[in-house]
């Protein structure tokens, strides 16, 4: 197969996909089973209020406050509570926090699991056959092509989701960082940190 | 069921960094169905065993060929069928008439219906504590030899290998029966990991290590 096809290449045309989802959502609605109001109400929840700026900050916040990271570690759920991010494939949330010598990877082989109230939806190659076949078996070479290459030295963790147990991965705060506020912090932690595929980048790098 | 969704370990995918991969979604069909495959879980309109279960046994052509919220649409419209809340046809009826110009089916509002469903997608509900665990962390299990029909959380690539208990998760109903039926049995579930060349053999990355969560009936004691 060529790894020049990308993603969302599909036979069938996002037309005919558009005009069956367009007709399901319409016959529910005529039906009066599924609102419309409902349907806009649950995207604007993650296109909106819950995606990767939540886990952010519950990383800052364990970078900047030790015994938050400790509750954090020991009971992910409950401590993102803490800042307000419950829900949804969230109900068991265990953070898996990078060191010197061990680096942590989320995957769902299987399906999709996600830790959504504090990364909101999966991105698209998180999804997909490559990511989900290849990880687990080869995660150095995965990270390579995300940039990330690690010394032989540390472990990788790779952590195989179910639709009981979520991953939040929490990354090193990085070196030269320590005159930054919690929310410059925030800044640093994208979406692929807490997913394991990144690390933290400062400006100077 | 050792379906097309198991992907773990194959070979032949192609580069995970690829263009289109980085949005959720890009098309806003695909966000809608989405949110409505999701209402009608939560509604209980549709039918067991759910969406995941029910994209498991999507023919595996048409998986792989399918963008994934193509496949949300079809599970979607599989357990609406299946549990009768719609019948068969009405979907491509709707599409003819939509296609044609036809009058669209005024929006249905219903505030309470969207208050609900931000209410229960925000909701927790945590795991409940493990009674009389079999496995303490730091032993050695192993993952039985097994080949089940319908769903089941155990991937292939574990089956048969050996592992070692790295924490007590908590009890959870088996995944195996919970999605068909109610009051499915309630099984301790373990934080097990596994060594690289258990699973795969060495090869030439440095070895690592894959942990996943298994419920206690999936593992037996190493010997």
């Amino acid at each position: 197969m060529s790894t020049e096809h990308g993603h969302d290449h599909h036979p069938r045309p996002d037309s005919e996909l558009a005009l069956r989802a367009r007709a399901l959502e319409a016959l529910l609605a005529e039906k009066g089973l599924v609102a419309t109001d409902a349907i806009d109400a649950v995207v604007e929840l993650y296109e909106r209020d819950v995606g990767p700026q939540n886990g952010a900050r519950v990383v800052a916040h364990a970078w900047t406050d030790p015994a938050y990271r400790e509750r954090l570690l020991a009971d992910g759920a409950k401590a993102i509570a803490e800042l307000g991010f419950v829900g949804a494939q969230g109900d068991n949330l265990v953070a898996v926090a990078n060191t010197p010598s061990v680096h942590n990877v989320v995957v769902c082989t299987l399906c999709s699991c996600y830790p959504w109230p504090v990364l909101g939806l999966p991105p698209t190659w998180y999804k997909s056959p490559p990511y989900r076949a290849r990880v687990v078996a080869e995660p150095r070479a995965v990270l390579g092509e995300f940039g990330l290459e690690l010394p032989d030295e540390v472990e990788i963790r790779v952590w195989d989701s179910s639709a009981e147990v979520r991953y939040l991965v929490v990354p090193m705060r990085p070196a030269g960082t320590d005159g930054l506020t919690e929310e410059a912090l925030r800044a640093l932690v994208t979406r692929d940190c807490m997913i394991g595929t990144a690390v933290p980048q400062t400006g100077s790098r | 069921m050792d379906g097309i969704h198991d992907l773990g370990g194959m070979h032949g995918f192609g580069a995970v960094v690829a263009p289109g991969g980085e949005a959720p979604y890009h098309e806003r069909w695909a966000a809608r169905v989405c949110a409505l495959h999701m209402l009608v879980e939560l509604e209980r309109l549709g039918a067991r065993p759910g969406g995941r279960a029910t994209r498991e046994e999507m023919d595996p052509v048409d998986y792989l060929a399918a963008s994934y919220f193509e496949r949300w649409l079809w599970s979607a419209e599989q357990g609406l069928l299946r549990k009768g809340t719609i019948a068969a046809g009405e979907v491509e009826h709707m599409m003819e008439r939509l296609a044609a110009g036809g009058p669209e089916p005024p929006p249905h509002r219903d505030p309470e219906q969207a208050a609900r469903a931000v209410e229960r997608l925000r909701e927790v509900v945590p795991m409940q504590p493990a009674t009389r665990p079999r496995f303490v962390p730091g032993q050695g299990v192993r993952v039985r030899r097994m080949h089940p029909a319908g769903h089941t959380r155990c991937p292939r690539y574990v089956r048969g290998a050996r592992g070692v208990v790295e924490r007590v998760r908590g009890a959870e109903e088996l995944p195996d029966l919970a999605v068909y039926e109610r009051d499915a049995p309630v099984e301790p579930v373990y934080a097990v990991a596994f060594g690289s060349d258990e699973l795969w053999g060495r090869g030439e990355e440095p070895p690592w290590t894959v942990a996943l969560d298994l419920w206690e009936s999936y593992l037996e004691e190493a010997e």
